[in-house]
């Protein structure tokens, strides 16, 4: 499968009154079609600020894109006028965003905000563009569409607005789909319908998608590719079997430990100790170093590349000094043994 | 990060006799008001409508559901941060809600909550010295100044604060330790009985486990009993020995932990079980159960059980007036459901 999107080493810094910010230090990748990826990572990991950063979304000052290309089907989205990016935001990639209240504007319809990007985009004119809206909503599993158009954002429940918002994401077949936390506001039962949701519009269109959130769980359901992000870089990355099988980062190890389980014995749950880095402190090593006790001198003093691991899948890629792997081997039969 | 063998944890041992917080028939309603200058109340929302249940000294009894459903508004009732519409909730034989002010004062000593938000939840104007000694003051304990502050710092080492903090404000601390501030207020007084609202829904993943060890270590030590509301079913199967479900305001199931998880009755923990994202690792794949819909309003409820707006199994029974009522069909295990106990 071809490239679709390929990020090169994205920089993107925020001058503040505090001090400078580092959110995105030297993120590359590439993401295939069709493919869907997963990025996990806490606040603060930079995982929404380089979606942002792609769309041209940074509000700027204080923020700044410093260095690096987003190259989308052949052309870097970073190099484009203004005028040029509106058609690729909306047309060719979408976003649909955590908070499905503050996204709608509360004093238009459903119908109204739906029609615009159709009319924009699509050069499609009013009947035609209420035909298609109400044919979205009634594909997200909204009922009695046609009525909903003229209903307003307030109307709706949680669950209704992020339905709307992924109607309205689709609504120009996007070859990109990029959804930053869309469950989280959301309660389980309805979290489970948007996936299901999601997965299934996801077949039917053929479109690539990056899904951000903090919930492995939800990733591990959805990715075929799942990215862990910590202090504002990429640390681990790789088909998902083998990111959670076989983590070869600590970060993302500690992460998996420090979740309860659904079933089984219930044991103390292995925490990881300290807090998330000060993000306005340049990075220097690697970030997740100070609370990682495989740490070496060279984790504090050198930022670790993000390279193929030893004897693995050939496209999981971890950052790190040590490994992971025969430190686990080594700690394992250590407790053979004794 | 401890990477060491996980311990299998040790089950407390609780004994079901000794009832520390009984509550029969507790409700609460928030009126609704209509009219510009003459106002009639119209309605109410039923937050709260009607709970029985007991929490045994020393467990952790977890109240889960979706926003809504009434957890919050429990653990506030319950400690009389609201007044209660109807019931009794009785601490240690005591009916709070027949408590004067003072008494009830009197009382708070032996009951705290944690909130969920711990960046609203402590006053940005004082300092962590200060938050945790308020309630010190407030009871009039510790009047020596030294002796207090003494004590704070106990407090601060004990729930994994540096007590050299003492005179830092909450906005130099991070989630995670501004939700260990929360906790070494709440622990200030030695209460017996916690409601921990939420407490680490606001924290990042890392931090969680660290924020849930601390709570579970405190318990052992001091032998707090916790009521745990949340709404992440993975974590209140790791901490509670017990767990209510509710929907609607109302428990729709009710069991010790595993019997809940592993052998549910009601369609709606059924659902709401099989909705949880799984751990990456886990070999089991359940089968999702998808609701339809969502929850109705508690201001108008529908007619009969109040999930049979949503619920795959629901009959003619389950569109009539009464309300399934709570039942034990096991040991301890309780359900409200029509096709559980028709």
């Amino acid at each position: 499968m071809s490239v679709l999107l390929d990020i090169q080493d994205l920089v993107v810094r925020f001058y503040t009154q505090e001090g400078v910010v580092y959110a995105v230090n030297n993120v590359t990748y590439a993401l295939k079609e069709g493919e869907t990826l997963g990025v996990v990572g806490e606040s603060g990991s930079g995982k929404s600020v380089h979606a942002l950063a792609m769309m041209r979304l940074i509000p700027s000052p204080p923020g700044k894109i410093e260095q690096g290309k987003v190259i989308f089907e052949g052309r870097d989205l970073l190099q484009l006028s203004n005028d040029q990016m509106r058609l690729v935001r909306g047309k060719e990639i979408a976003m649909i965003f955590q908070d499905p209240m503050t996204s709608l504007n509360p004093v238009l319809t459903i119908g109204t905000q739906m029609t615009e990007t159709l009319k924009l985009h699509m050069g499609m004119n009013s009947s035609q563009a209420n035909k298609r809206a109400a044919e979205l909503l009634d594909m997200v599993g909204i009922p009695d569409a046609r009525k909903r158009l003229k209903a307003y954002p307030h109307q709706f429940s949680g669950g209704m607005r992020q339905r709307v918002m992924i109607a309205m994401g689709l609504s120009c077949n996007p070859k990109l789909l990029i959804a930053d936390e869309p469950t989280t506001a959301l309660d389980v039962t309805i979290q489970a319908q948007i996936i299901e949701l999601v997965k299934q519009l996801r077949d039917e269109f053929k479109m690539a998608m990056i899904w951000i959130t903090h919930d492995l769980g939800v990733v591990a359901e959805l990715a075929d590719t799942i990215q862990v992000m910590y202090g504002g870089m990429v640390v681990e990355r790789g088909p998902a079997k083998e990111v959670f099988g076989d983590p070869r980062n600590a970060y993302t190890l500690g992460l998996m430990r420090s979740l309860p389980k659904m079933e089984g014995e219930r044991e103390r749950l292995t925490q990881i100790e300290g807090s998330p880095p000060d993000m306005r402190i340049p990075p220097k090593g690697d970030p997740f170093a100070p609370r990682n006790q495989y740490a070496t001198e060279r984790c504090f003093n050198e930022i670790p590349p993000l390279m193929p691991v030893r004897d693995g899948h050939p496209e999981h890629l971890a950052a790190a000094w040590y490994d992971l792997r025969a430190i686990l081997e080594a700690e394992q039969k250590e407790g053979a043994v004794s | 990060m401890s990477l060491a063998e996980p311990v299998v944890k040790a089950k407390r041992a609780v004994d079901h006799n000794d009832v520390i917080l009984r509550v029969r028939g507790l409700k609460k309603y928030f009126p609704i008001y209509a009219g510009f200058i003459i106002q009639r109340q119209v309605g109410a929302v039923r937050a709260v409508d009607g709970l029985d249940f007991d929490v045994y000294r020393g467990e952790t009894l977890g109240l889960v559901g979706e926003s809504g459903c009434g957890k919050s508004t429990t653990g506030r009732t319950i400690l009389q941060l609201y007044k209660p519409t109807e019931g009794v909730v009785e601490f240690e034989g005591r009916d709070l809600t027949k408590l004067s002010p003072g008494d009830m004062r009197q009382m708070r000593k032996q009951m705290q909550i944690i909130f969920q938000d711990p960046f609203a939840s402590l006053n940005p104007r004082m300092t962590v010295g200060n938050i945790i000694s308020e309630p010190l003051q407030i009871h009039g304990l510790y009047p020596d100044k030294k002796e207090r502050q003494g004590y704070v710092e106990q407090l601060m080492q004990r729930v994994g604060l540096n007590p050299y903090f003492i005179n830092r404000y909450p906005h130099e601390f991070s989630g995670g330790q501004r939700q260990r501030i929360g906790i070494a207020r709440a622990l200030a007084l030695q209460p017996k009985f916690i409601v921990c609202d939420e407490p680490i829904s606001a924290l990042d993943v890392s931090i969680q486990a660290q924020v849930v060890n601390l709570l579970e270590d405190l318990q052992q030590e001091l032998g707090l009993t916790y009521l745990f509301i949340a709404h992440d079913l993975s974590m209140v199967r790791h901490i509670c020995n017990r767990v209510a479900v509710m929907y609607l305001g109302k428990i729709v199931e009710m069991g010790p932990t595993d019997e809940v998880y592993d052998n549910p009755q009601h369609p709606y923990t059924q659902a709401l079980l099989s909705a949880v994202p799984q751990h990456p690792n886990s070999r089991q794949r359940r089968q999702r159960i998808i609701v339809k819909g969502d929850i109705p309003s508690p201001a108008n409820p529908p007619r009969g059980c109040n999930f049979n707006t949503r619920c795959p199994v629901s009959f003619s029974l389950c569109y009539r007036d009464p309300d399934p009522e709570l039942v034990e069909i096991g040991q301890g295990h309780w359900v409200a459901c029509h096709r559980v106990t028709p």
